[in-house]
């Protein structure tokens, strides 16, 4: 088979993973060799669906001997199917990245024979770029139930590595993945967890020892494919940023890719609670708050109508408002509108003057949303009286989402699974920083 | 009303600086020559270039005020705005009366100015590490065409003289008719005037259609959403990506 019908497939296979980022490592190129890689990730294009492309993200092949239900390679489906050679691999990451398309390559496959034959297939083609003095940046997908002694060695080459949690409980799994195990996708998660840390306090002794995955592990879940809840999903991600240190959970909104007796039949992917998930989890590594705080058994989903943070200060209007010269760091990031970067400017410059309200639209705050949680200088600009009520009218009347969610025709979906809203375009910005 | 007008150098505007402040002048406005035309509301002072009184405004933005505001100067400047060296020679004026602390002035006019101009200047920058696209020509260079809207070629230099160490290329701002030689070793800024068609090297075309092909096969079809992607990749910027033509 000829290259370009290897790519055009396996390219077209490897679509749904999520991961673009190519930030967090700042391997240094070598003496003669080609490629490093950025601290914050650079973006080499952007893709017709408007998602960033940095990564040749490839699949190594799509032969599979696995059936999950919502997996467009599962060994049901009649596709076309292709394998690269480590070596096509290779030729075509270096010759991508001398014309500067690629930030560096994103290797994931199906399983092809078996786990640990795969792993091992993955496994060369890394070794061999570095080999060949190749510095830019690698992700690696790890093969759920390959032999952990061929992870570990990959671990040395690569620069981030993620095990694919796909389904966010172990009930999905059953249902849709029934030949995947958590045990299979917590194991690996453990391992590479482990090794960084070890690798951290090797590095302290022996300067010299290679890095293990010096940007961290992530992973991917699937949203909508199965009946968890946003609560279930959030404290799931929560507990992984927690236990096993990873730098980023991937949501990816369930595109309806085969019809199956147990998936949930959709017209088009549940875009918008991706996007609320990635807003909630965003306040979960930056912002400091806690998934407790942001839902609760009550409230398991997400609000539509207002974002997750906006949400959490109308049911705490006790806390608010705030005075924006007085508010401690940790308080002005919790501020609806605020963000980590007018949050810091807002630090750096009561340091050199008090700042009134219009110097605040200066800095960059989005006065549309910040006003009615904010006093400045004493006073108050919201407008409004200072109680939920009022507030959620004024936010809704000015809010700029133009979410036009029309009732009626998909009334029908919510029978079956009530958090599965489509939605018309939301922009969900998935970039290559952070 | 006065205005000083420089020969366009970096050097130029910093020797200007530096008259106004031996010469104890307070021009209204500070313009590259390139941007000039005679105006009767102003006295026009011709500034002549002078090494040694640039390299004393240089020194004194590193040591009196701090290096990320000689950054910002920098970025400045390259926007080749109208208005920039008035901006600089203002929030250089208040950094000699702030010192190190000027950059935290975040909501005086004078800083916000520079501010804005070096967010655009910088995110240009890295717009274009990732948007530059390198043909390879025969003899095994790799030549790279763009018009970026700032005068930031020379900026681009050294990212990529650290990343593709091991090829010679050449990146050329088609629009100012300069660009940056590498030879495996050091780049110089230059002139570049090019004649004739370029020959490209024998696989080249080969990689450009894998490119092609690839980037139609990653996009999801059922979450295809153009205003998203224009907002994150300008259309200026479309002309020389190989994905797009």
């Amino acid at each position: 088979m000829e290259i370009l019908d290897k790519l055009k497939i396996l390219a077209d296979a490897a679509k749904y993973d999520v991961s673009c980022s190519s930030s967090g490592s700042s391997r240094k190129n070598k003496k003669g060799g080609l490629g490093n890689s950025h601290i914050s990730g650079i973006c080499h294009s952007w893709s017709d669906d408007g998602r960033c492309i940095s990564l040749l993200k490839i699949l190594f092949t799509n032969y599979c001997i696995y059936d999950c239900a919502y997996c467009v390679n599962r060994s049901s489906n009649d596709i076309p199917r292709a394998m690269f050679s480590p070596e096509e691999m290779v030729n075509l990451t270096v010759n991508f990245y001398r014309r500067n398309y690629i930030e560096g390559l994103f290797l994931s496959s199906a399983i092809y024979k078996s786990p640990s034959y795969t792993m091992e297939l993955l496994l060369k083609t890394v070794k061999t770029l570095r080999e060949k003095n190749f510095n830019g940046y690698i992700h690696l997908k790890a093969i759920p139930g390959a032999d952990l002694n061929i992870m570990r060695e990959a671990g040395k080459h690569v620069d981030r590595m993620s095990v694919n949690i796909e389904l966010p409980s172990n009930n999905g799994l059953k249902l849709l993945a029934p030949q995947k195990s958590k045990e299979h996708i917590i194991k690996p998660m453990g391992l590479i967890s482990s090794k960084i840390v070890e690798n951290v306090s090797e590095r302290k002794l022996y300067k010299n020892s290679d890095k293990f995955v010096p940007a961290g592990q992530s992973t991917q879940l699937i949203v909508g494919a199965t009946p968890d809840k946003d609560l279930n999903i959030l404290t799931l991600s929560e507990s992984l940023y927690e236990r096993f240190n990873l730098k980023r959970v991937y949501y990816s909104a369930y595109v309806p890719v085969s019809k199956h007796p147990n998936l949930p039949q959709i017209s088009t992917p549940p875009l918008l609670r991706e996007h609320r998930l990635y807003q909630a989890d965003w306040l979960l590594r930056f912002y400091g708050f806690k998934s407790q705080e942001l839902l609760d058994s009550k409230n398991p989903n997400f609000d539509i109508h207002f974002d997750p943070k906006c949400n959490w200060a109308i049911r705490n209007l006790h806390l608010f408002p705030v005075e924006i010269n007085r508010a401690d760091y940790e308080m002005l990031l919790r501020i609806p509108g605020i963000g980590i970067k007018s949050a810091k400017k807002i630090i750096s410059a009561r340091r050199v003057g008090p700042i009134n309200y219009d110097n605040l639209k200066k800095i960059g705050a989005v006065l549309k949303r910040a006003k009615y949680f904010i006093t400045c200088q004493g006073k108050y600009y919201g407008e409004t009286k200072f109680n939920e009520d009022n507030i959620k009218n004024s936010l809704l009347a000015n809010s700029s989402d133009k979410l036009n969610i029309t009732q009626g025709e998909q009334l029908s979906l919510f029978s079956l699974y009530p958090n599965l809203l489509p939605l018309p375009d939301i922009l969900t910005k998935i970039t290559g920083e952070l | 009303m006065m205005c000083y007008i420089y020969d366009g150098s970096f050097e130029g505007l910093l020797t200007a600086i530096y008259e106004t402040y031996y010469r104890k002048e307070h021009p209204n406005k500070i313009l590259s020559i390139t941007d000039y035309e005679k105006s009767f509301l102003y006295k026009d002072v011709f500034i002549d270039t002078d090494p040694n009184k640039s390299d004393k405004v240089y020194n004194s933005i590193k040591t009196k005020i701090s290096n990320q505001t000689l950054k910002h100067v920098f970025h400045a400047f390259v926007s080749e705005n109208e208005d920039s060296g008035t901006w600089i020679y203002n929030y250089l004026r208040l950094g000699w009366k702030v010192g190190k602390k000027l950059d935290l002035h975040l909501t005086d006019d004078r800083v916000l100015a520079i501010h804005n101009i070096t967010r655009k200047v910088s995110r240009e920058i890295h717009y274009m590490q990732g948007l530059l696209r390198f043909r390879k020509i025969k003899n095994d260079v790799f030549y790279a065409p763009f018009e970026p809207q700032f005068n930031i070629v020379g900026l681009l230099a050294s990212h990529f003289a650290n990343r593709m160490s091991d090829q010679n290329w050449i990146i050329h701002d088609v629009k100012r008719d300069i660009g940056v030689l590498y030879n495996q070793e050091e780049w110089v800024i230059t002139n570049i005037n090019l004649k004739g068609d370029i020959t490209f090297a024998e696989d080249e075309e080969f990689y450009q259609k894998l490119w092609k092909e690839y980037f139609k096969n990653i996009a999801i079809k059922n979450r295809i959403n153009p205003k998203l992607q224009k907002s994150n990749m300008p259309m200026k910027y479309w002309k020389y990506l190989i994905e797009k033509n």
